[in-house]
């Protein structure tokens, strides 16, 4: 199975459909809240070049955004 | 052939599915993005029966109460919609009202995707707003790396830092009002004289310690090296028209999502809004419109779901009379 991480904070609504749309299909993820964790935070910067949540990383293919067919296609789904 | 196709993904589009299902409608609701500008919302605080609920859990509540009943979800963007011809009605008996007829003579259209072609006899159009950008200088450059939309997305990532919103409605005090939650400092950069929320928020934005209102005054650039560091205004603030800002979110509108419907010959007016009547009719018989994307003069969710309704029921009337 793919590794999957998403970098989140806990009030982002499209976060929370990312998840749900994860476990929806069977998908297991390791959840990161940028808010609270510095790591974190600056991993999503180096991954991403920016600050907007939900970002995927999904076996090193970065997500950026709730975007269901980018995210279908990366877990070939 | 369904009797109704909704096309749209927030919560009047949902709410035009709940009372299409009650009505035992034939229905398939096709959205690209399903959720709407109402995710958005942190806080909703005048949808009569929740004293306060956040937008997401309002949507998926509605949501969840469409999909009790018999009717279909299709994620999908909807490209084109298109009058049909040569459709059978559903009774050859009763003639048909010349003004249900198109140009050839038949009744009903075709909503295109991608894959497919789906035949309906009726359309509700529920496809809302986008958010409007200021378009100044820097803004694309800096999306998302200190410019942002969505104070509940991605207000918690600038935890005590300094916090600039544009705009002067509602909406952009509401925003406010949240970052003030994470942040040492928000200025509201508004281009009038007075914020125009409502007299709650004003209220809530006068005794908040952390807002400061910078007045008739408008960024005209963002600046920064990778993230954004500052704006420049077009008056100066205390002796200087640039302001430091670690993040500047921006509320200054919605654009109607209406090019698909004016594509199909549906009247709009100067603002891009569809112009309805009170029964959610368009100009095109047989396509009804409701929610943002329609010229109500006062929009929320609560607005937007009882037009959906309407809607919903017009088309109704009208499968009924074919």
């Amino acid at each position: 199975m793919a590794k999957t991480i998403v970098y989140s904070t806990e009030t982002c609504p499209w976060c929370h459909v990312a998840k749900d749309f994860l476990k929806d299909n069977n998908i297991e993820f390791e959840a990161k809240d940028v808010a609270k964790d510095d790591a974190a935070r600056a991993e999503l910067i180096q991954k991403s070049g920016q600050l907007g949540v939900p970002v995927l990383d999904i076996d090193g293919t970065i997500i950026v955004g709730f975007d269901k067919p980018a995210i279908k296609k990366a877990l070939d789904l | 052939m369904y009797d109704l196709i909704i096309i749209g993904g927030g919560v009047a589009a949902f709410a035009a599915a709940i009372y299409a299902g009650r009505l035992q409608l034939k229905t398939l609701l096709v959205g690209e993005k399903v959720g709407g500008t109402i995710m958005l919302t942190d806080e909703i605080a005048n949808y009569p029966g929740f004293k306060k609920i956040t937008g997401m859990e309002l949507f998926l509540r509605i949501k969840e109460h469409a999909q009790d009943y018999d009717i279909e979800v299709l994620e999908e963007r909807a490209e084109s919609i298109e009058r049909q011809t040569g459709l059978v009605r559903n009774s050859t008996d009763v003639p048909e009202p010349a003004d249900r007829r198109n140009s050839n003579g038949a009744v009903g259209f075709e909503v295109v995707t991608k894959d497919e072609r789906l035949k309906t006899k009726t359309v509700i159009i529920a496809t809302g707003t986008h958010l409007r950008k200021l378009n100044v200088p820097g803004e694309a450059e800096f999306a998302n790396r200190g410019v942002h939309y969505c104070a509940l997305c991605d207000g918690a990532l600038y935890k005590n830092r300094v916090i600039g919103v544009v705009g002067g409605s509602d909406s952009a005090a509401t925003e406010a009002l949240l970052l003030s939650e994470y942040a040492e400092k928000v200025f509201i950069i508004y281009r009038k004289e007075k914020i125009r929320a409502e007299p709650v928020t004003a209220q809530r934005v006068d005794r908040n310690k952390k807002i400061e209102i910078i007045n008739n005054t408008n960024v005209i650039e963002m600046k920064g090296d990778k993230f954004l560091h500052s704006v420049i205004l077009d008056k100066p603030y205390k002796g200087s028209n640039e302001l430091k800002l670690d993040a500047l979110f921006i509320q200054v509108g919605q654009i109607p999502l209406s090019d698909l419907a004016a594509a199909a010959g549906v009247a709009t007016n100067e603002k891009k809004e569809i112009i309805i009547n009170r029964d959610c009719e368009t100009n095109i018989p047989g396509i009804f419109a409701c929610g943002d994307v329609v010229d109500g003069r006062f929009k929320q969710a609560i607005t937007g779901v009882a037009q959906a309704v309407t809607a919903a029921h017009s088309a109704y009337e009208y499968v009924a009379g074919l």
